[in-house]
């Protein structure tokens, strides 16, 4: 385990011993990691590798058989729940629920919280000064219903800021948005990450998105098999044992900095 | 019309109860209760053989108890078991009904008072049920409002309730609570079968016609006051049966909503594959 001292800004995160059992079938079988603060990682994994469960754990909503979790050198205590962002992968909102893209950031923010009784004029400006950068005018009046998977990705992430995290948790945050979507959601991360100097996880079996946006990489499956830099991971023994499979990094030809990953089935 | 001491208590009955679970029914049918209500509401049946059984002369007291017995079972078999809610629901519903049925069948003299619950009599509400209508309604408004953000939240996704530090199962537990109360409260005007949709039409015809959650809560509250209070003038000017007047008003007023809907411009919707 490397000492904590190497990371003059503390832990953002520290799993240790993690285990949980869902039915008959232990899910994490000892799970230990940690991150630094202001880093963005990746935790990938197969699905079925157990992601979900260790997210639920990360956000309290699963208690663990044995081994503990701790934010910020802390217990998950809703308080230190304040202090974290986490962006669903999608909601579980009905789509008749007439609720606008408004009404829903009004709902994180403490001075926005009676929004049924103050104007639109009166929520747009406190919306609008706690998230300058963010252009969100235009979907303001959409039902978050109706919007695409895109719209739907940076309107969780603004949500999320408006509460002023320290970490960000984003579950499977490109399945459902297109590529040009999936580069807008990556550019945004990055300039939330510089600016905000956030601790960001992403949780995700998308291995291509490794290489280009996390400065570090933890392969789960049941217990982190491997962790390191990108390309440290990327190496095809480590993520075979990850993802159980024959698995080929390869790099092509549209642009530098961008490769792709092709698992492959066992030859018989 | 109005001269009358029953059509004064019938009036404030449907002015407290028709707006409540219109603003209620926009979150049951958004977080799909719809099917809940509707057995606690026939489950409730059970309630009133007991009641009678056991020498009241108005069982209510009991028909509430045995609804909200119901309710808690239902949320603690979801949470022991692993049946899905809709079967929960359809056993208990099923079984507390049929319980109500065999009780009746051995109490002699009672045809008129199942028929009064099932179908409801609106015409016959006393000063009583007028006062806990008002006690209840002043309780539902003031959470509603109080909890609105909460409960959208929890509406929209219960694991950022949580994260937002929300006591979800508190909520819930409370919601199912008042939700139970109201409906029981309201087997009095629409009766057991009719119940629900005191808390169906008004939210959807609303959202024929909102563009948020707060245009559509508004025009469910005045859509709920205009079907009951709307229905009972019908009903009392033709000489029809209170409950299911107000329930057609309220399915016109939907329909008129529908013909709303098609001059309001709507942002694409995605094509259902079973239609």
């Amino acid at each position: 385990m490397p000492d904590i001292h190497f990371h003059p800004g503390g832990l953002a995160l520290e799993v240790r011993g993690l285990r949980v059992s869902l039915g008959s079938t232990q899910v994490l079988r000892g799970v230990d990691f940690h991150v630094p603060r202001g880093q963005v990682v990746a935790l990938i994994g197969p699905n079925g590798c157990g992601k979900t469960t260790l997210l639920r754990c990360l956000l309290g909503l699963q208690k663990p058989e044995s081994g503990e979790v701790r934010v910020f050198g802390r217990h998950i205590t809703s308080e230190v729940l304040r202090r974290v962002g986490y962006v669903p992968q999608r909601l579980t909102l009905d789509r008749s629920f007439i609720l606008s893209v408004r009404e829903f950031l009004c709902l994180k923010l403490r001075e926005t919280r009676h929004w049924f009784w103050q104007s639109r004029r009166q929520t747009d400006g406190l919306l609008q000064s706690a998230l300058p950068d963010f252009e969100l005018a235009p979907l303001l009046d959409r039902p978050v219903a109706a919007l695409s998977g895109g719209q739907l990705q940076r309107v969780l992430i603004a949500y999320s800021l408006l509460g002023n995290p320290e970490l960000l948790l984003l579950d499977e945050p490109t399945a459902g948005v297109d590529t040009p979507g999936e580069n807008s959601f990556y550019e945004l991360i990055t300039q939330i990450h510089q600016r905000h100097r956030l601790t960001v996880v992403l949780v995700s079996h998308d291995l291509s998105m490794v290489y280009r946006h996390a400065a570090r990489v933890y392969a789960l499956n049941g217990v982190i098999c491997c962790e390191g830099t990108p390309e440290e991971v990327m190496n095809a023994d480590s993520l075979r044992q990850a993802y159980g499979i024959h698995v080929t990094p390869y790099h092509h030809e549209h642009g530098p900095g961008h490769h792709h990953v092709l698992p492959q089935r066992p030859q018989p | 019309m109005f001269s009358e001491p029953y059509m004064q208590r019938a009036f404030l009955a449907a002015i407290l109860l028709g707006p409540l679970c219109g603003l209620l029914g926009v979150f049951v049918t958004a977080r799909r209760m719809a099917f809940f209500s509707d057995t606690v509401a026939h489950s409730s049946l059970a309630g009133v053989a007991l009641g009678l059984a056991l020498g009241f002369r108005d069982p209510t007291w009991v028909m509430v108890g045995v609804s909200l017995m119901v309710a808690l079972l239902i949320l603690w078999l979801r949470e022991r078991t692993d049946l899905l809610s809709d079967t929960i629901m359809a056993l208990l519903m099923s079984t507390f009904m049929a319980a109500g049925l065999i009780g009746y069948s051995l109490l002699r003299g009672f045809r008129g008072e199942l028929d009064r619950y099932l179908f409801g009599d609106i015409f016959s509400i006393g000063p009583e049920e007028v006062v806990l209508a008002f006690i209840l309604a002043m309780i539902v408004f003031g959470l509603l409002f109080v909890w609105l953000s909460p409960l959208t939240l929890l509406t929209v996704h219960p694991d950022l309730a949580h994260v937002a530090g929300l006591p979800v199962r508190k909520l819930n537990l409370v919601f199912v609570v008042l939700l139970t109360l109201v409906v029981a409260m309201s087997i009095r005007l629409l009766g057991i079968i009719l119940v629900t949709s005191l808390v169906v039409i008004p939210p959807a015809t609303a959202r024929n016609l909102a563009r948020n959650l707060r245009q559509e809560s508004i025009l469910s509250l005045a859509a709920g006051l205009l079907g009951g209070v709307g229905g009972l003038i019908l009903s009392f000017q033709f000489n029809l049966p209170g409950g299911p007047t107000i329930v057609v008003t309220s399915s016109a007023l939907f329909a008129i909503s529908l013909v709303g809907r098609r001059w309001r411009q709507r942002p694409p919707q995605p094509t259902r594959s079973w239609i």
